[in-house]
C-alpha cells in the first residue's frame, strides 16, 4: 500500500515536472524572438561598443590601445563641457518633468473624462510629433530675425532688442531644455493620471472622515500608492535627458561654442563626422555607466523613501 | 517519366531567364540640381537601359544633412553602393584617402582628357588623389558665388560700392555698403557658421577680404591661420562688433538663403546658378537677385570650384565594376546624354566639346553664371583632412564671434586641421 502510494506520488511528480518542463519550453520559445531582437541589437551592440572603445578605430585604422581613448577623454575640454551640459540638463529637467507632470496630473485626473481626455490629447501631442517638425516650429519661434518670441516679448517690454535665443550662450542651453520639457511631459502625465485614477478611495474617504488635509491626503495616501510609478517616470526621463541628441543635431550642432554640446551629440560628432569610432565608444560606455549610476541611486532613493 | 519531363520543361523555360541574367549597380546620388528629382533621374537611367538593357540601376538619393552619415555607416557595414554622384571633397579627399574607392583612370582617356582639359585645365588634379589614383569622373562644375539684393543696394545707396559690369567690389566697398545698408534700415549680411552647410560661402568671403589662400598650392596644408587670413577674420568680427554684420551661430547656408529671399537680409554668402533656379519661386516682392563676386582687397576675387562627378567603391565585384564604368561612361561622354545629364545639374559640364547648353532653354538663366568661371580659383578642397577642416572651420568662427581673439583661435584651428 505504501509502496504504491510513493509509485503514484513518484509519477504524479515526473508528470508535474515534465509538464512545467513543456511549459518552460513553450515560453522560452515565445520569447525567443524578443531575445534574438534584444541579443541582436541591444547586447551585441553594447558588447561590440565596450570593444571598439579600446582600439583606435577609424576609417582605416583598427589597432589596440588599451585605455588611451578613456584617458583621452578626461582630458578632453570639449568632453568635459559635454558633460557638464548634460548633467545640467538632466538635473533641470527630470524634476521639472516630474513635478510638472504630477500637477497636472492631480488637476485633469478630478475632471470629466472628455476633459480629461483632451488634456491628454494636448500635452502628448508633441510626444507623437516628429522631432524634426517640432524643432523647425521652435526655430521658426526663436529665430531673432522673424521669431514671435521676439516680438511678443519686445511688445511687452520685457526685452528691448531681439535676441538670437539659439545663437547665445547664456539662452542655447535654456532653449534645449525648454523644447526638451515640452516633448517629455505627455507620456509622465499620462502615467500619472493612470496612476491617481488607480489611488483606492475608500483610503482618501477614510483620511478626509480624520480630518485630514488635503497635502496629508495627498502626501500620506496618494504619493507612497504612485511610486512605482514615480519611479518609473524618473528613470525613462533620466534616460530620455541623458540621450539628448535630435533636438541638438536639428537645432545648434552642439553650438555656440559648444555652449549646447551633450555627451550623445559628441559621441556622432567625433564617430560619424570625424569617423572616430572607437573614441566615440570610449564615450557610451562612459555615458552608460553614468545612467546606471543615476538610475540605480534613483532606485535606491526611492525605496528608502517607499521604506 | 511524367517527373524528368517537368524537370526538362523547367530548365527550357529557364533558358530565355538565363540568358537576360541582369547585373544590378547601386547609384547613391547628393542632391546636385536636378539630381535629386526621381523623374530626371529614372530618365537618365532610361535613356542608359535603352543602350544597356542588361543593366539594372537602383538610385538611393542622399541629403547633405544625413548623406554622409549613410556612406560612413555604409563603410563600416560594407553596404558601400557601387556608383557615387559628388565632388571631390568626399570622394577624393575622404573616402578616396581612406582607400574605400576605386582608381578610375581608365576613364580618362586621352581623348576624354583632353575634352575636359578645355574647360578646365586642372581638373584631373582636383580628381586625384595624394596617392596617384584618381577617385573621380566629372560631370560639371561651378563657381560658387554670392548675391545682394539689388532693390536693397539702390535704396540705401550702396550701388556704388559695386560694379556691376564685372560684379566684383573691393572690401573698403563691402565695408562701405554694409554701414549704408544697416543706416538705412536693413539688415546687411549673416555670417551664418551654425554647422558646415554652405561653407564655402563663409570660407570664400575669409580668404577674398585681403587676398589669403585657404591652402596651399600643394593641397597639403590649410593657410587660412596666415597673416591675411588672420586680418580677414578681425575685420569681420570688428563689422559684427559694430553692427554692420551680423553673424548666427545657430544658421546654416539653407537658413540664410532663405532670409535673403524673403527680404530679411540684403545679401547671402551663399549662392550659385542651381540655388538660383532652386530659389526663384520664394522671393519676395522687393528682392531682386543679383550675383556677385566677394569683396576682395585689390577687386579681384578668387572663388570657390565646384566639381562634382562620378566615383565608384570597392565592392570586390568585377563585373559589378565594369557595369558602372560603362554607366558613368554613358552619362558623362555620351555625345547625347552627356549635355543632358550636365544641364539637369543646373551647373557647367567639364567637357568642352559640349559648349554652351543653356542658351535657349528653360534654364538661360544659368547660363549667364558663367560670367563668375573666370574667377574660379584652386580647388583646395582635396588637401588632407577635409572632414575635420569642415567641422573645424564653423566652430572657429563660432569662437571668434563669441569674442575669441582671432589670432589665437586660428591658431587652435590651424594646429587641429594640420596634425598629421
Amino acid at each position: 500500500m505504501f509502496l504504491k502510494g510513493a509509485f503514484l506520488f513518484m509519477a504524479r511528480t515526473s508528470l508535474s515536472r515534465a509538464n512545467q518542463r513543456r511549459e518552460n519550453i513553450a515560453g522560452y520559445l515565445f520569447m525567443l524572438p524578443s531575445l534574438l531582437f534584444f541579443a541582436g541589437f541591444v547586447i551585441f551592440p553594447m558588447g561590440m561598443g565596450l570593444f571598439t572603445s579600446f582600439f583606435n578605430y577609424t576609417m582605416t585604422d583598427f589597432s589596440f590601445v588599451g585605455l588611451a581613448n578613456y584617458k583621452e577623454l578626461i582630458a578632453d575640454p570639449i568632453f568635459q563641457k559635454a558633460l557638464w551640459n548634460t548633467i545640467v540638463i538632466v538635473v533641470v529637467s527630470v524634476p521639472v518633468t516630474c513635478i510638472f507632470s504630477l500637477w497636472v496630473a492631480t488637476v485633469i485626473y478630478k475632471m470629466h473624462d472628455a476633459y480629461t481626455s483632451l488634456f491628454r490629447c494636448i500635452f502628448y501631442l508633441p510626444v507623437v510629433t516628429g522631432s524634426v517638425a517640432v524643432t523647425v516650429v521652435w526655430k521658426w519661434m526663436f529665430s531673432p530675425y522673424t521669431g514671435i518670441l521676439n516680438y511678443v516679448f519686445k511688445n511687452l517690454g520685457i526685452i528691448s532688442k531681439n535676441i538670437n535665443w539659439l545663437g547665445s550662450p547664456e539662452y542655447a542651453l535654456g532653449c534645449i531644455i525648454l523644447i526638451l520639457l515640452t516633448t517629455s511631459v505627455g507620456q509622465p502625465i499620462v502615467l500619472y493620471v493612470s496612476a491617481l485614477s488607480n489611488v483606492d478611495n475608500s483610503l482618501i474617504e477614510a483620511a478626509e472622515v480624520d480630518g485630514a488635509t488635503n497635502l496629508q491626503v495627498f502626501w500620506k495616501i496618494k504619493w507612497p500608492q504612485i511610486m512605482p510609478t514615480t519611479l518609473y517616470i524618473l528613470v525613462i526621463t533620466t534616460i530620455n535627458s541623458f540621450q539628448c541628441f535630435a533636438l541638438i543635431q536639428l537645432l545648434t550642432s552642439g553650438g555656440p561654442n559648444n555652449s549646447t554640446q551633450t555627451i550623445m551629440y559628441y559621441i556622432y560628432y567625433n564617430a560619424f563626422k570625424l569617423s572616430r569610432y572607437g573614441y566615440g565608444s570610449a564615450m557610451g560606455v562612459i555615458l552608460a555607466l553614468i545612467i546606471a549610476a543615476f538610475s540605480a541611486m534613483q532606485f535606491k532613493l526611492a525605496k528608502s523613501d517607499n521604506g | 517519366m511524367k517527373k524528368l519531363f517537368a524537370l526538362l520543361l523547367c530548365l527550357v523555360l529557364m533558358i530565355p531567364v538565363l540568358a537576360m541574367a541582369e547585373t544590378e549597380i547601386t547609384l547613391w546620388t547628393y542632391p546636385i540640381g536636378s539630381w535629386s528629382q526621381s523623374e530626371v533621374v529614372d530618365e537618365v537611367i532610361a535613356n542608359f537601359n535603352a543602350v544597356y538593357p542588361d543593366i539594372k540601376v537602383n538610385v538611393q538619393y542622399l541629403d547633405y544633412q544625413s548623406g554622409d552619415d549613410q556612406v560612413t555607416t555604409a563603410i563600416e557595414a560594407g553596404t558601400t553602393p557601387d556608383i557615387i554622384f559628388e565632388g571631390p571633397e568626399r570622394l577624393v579627399a575622404n573616402w578616396g584617402a581612406a582607400g574605400k574607392m576605386l582608381d578610375v583612370s581608365d576613364l580618362w582617356t586621352e581623348e576624354t582628357s583632353a575634352d575636359i582639359a578645355v574647360a578646365g585645365p586642372t581638373l584631373k588634379d582636383t580628381c586625384t588623389g595624394a596617392d596617384g589614383n584618381i577617385y573621380l569622373y566629372p560631370l560639371c562644375m561651378t563657381a560658387h558665388c554670392m548675391t545682394i539684393n539689388y532693390e536693397y543696394f539702390k535704396a540705401a545707396d550702396a550701388l556704388q560700392f559695386i560694379n556691376e559690369e564685372t560684379r566684383t567690389w573691393t572690401t573698403e566697398g563691402f565695408v562701405e555698403a554694409c554701414k549704408k545698408l544697416a543706416e538705412a534700415g536693413y539688415l546687411p549680411g549673416i555670417v551664418y557658421c551654425g554647422g558646415q552647410g554652405g561653407d564655402q560661402g563663409t570660407r570664400a568671403l575669409v580668404y577674398n577680404l585681403y587676398n589669403a589662400q585657404f591652402a596651399n598650392a600643394e593641397h597639403t596644408e590649410y593657410t587660412i591661420g596666415s597673416e591675411a587670413g588672420v586680418k580677414g577674420l578681425t575685420l569681420l568680427q570688428d563689422m559684427v562688433n559694430e553692427g554692420i554684420l551680423t553673424a548666427d551661430p545657430a544658421i546654416v547656408a539653407a537658413d540664410e538663403i532663405a532670409l535673403f529671399c524673403n527680404g530679411t537680409v540684403a545679401m547671402g554668402f551663399c549662392w550659385n546658378a542651381s540655388a538660383a533656379a532652386s530659389n526663384k519661386a520664394t522671393l519676395a516682392d522687393g528682392v531682386t537677385v543679383f550675383p556677385m563676386t566677394f569683396p576682395s582687397e585689390d577687386g579681384v576675387p578668387v572663388l570657390d570650384g565646384g566639381v562634382w562627378g562620378f566615383g565608384l567603391f570597392n565592392n570586390g565585384n568585377d563585373e559589378k565594376v565594369a557595369a558602372a564604368k560603362k554607366f558613368i561612361q554613358f552619362v558623362c561622354d555620351d555625345p547625347v546624354q552627356g549635355p543632358k545629364s550636365a544641364f539637369a545639374t543646373g551647373y557647367f559640364p567639364t567637357k568642352g566639346s559640349f559648349g554652351d547648353i543653356y542658351t535657349g532653354t528653360d534654364k538661360a538663366e544659368n547660363g549667364e553664371y558663367g560670367m563668375f568661371t573666370p574667377y574660379l580659383g584652386d580647388i583646395y578642397q582635396v588637401t588632407p583632412g577635409w572632414a575635420t577642416q569642415r567641422t573645424e572651420w564653423w566652430n572657429l568662427l563660432q569662437r571668434i564671434f563669441a569674442g575669441g581673439d582671432v589670432a589665437t583661435e586660428v591658431g587652435v584651428y590651424s594646429t587641429n586641421v594640420n596634425a598629421k
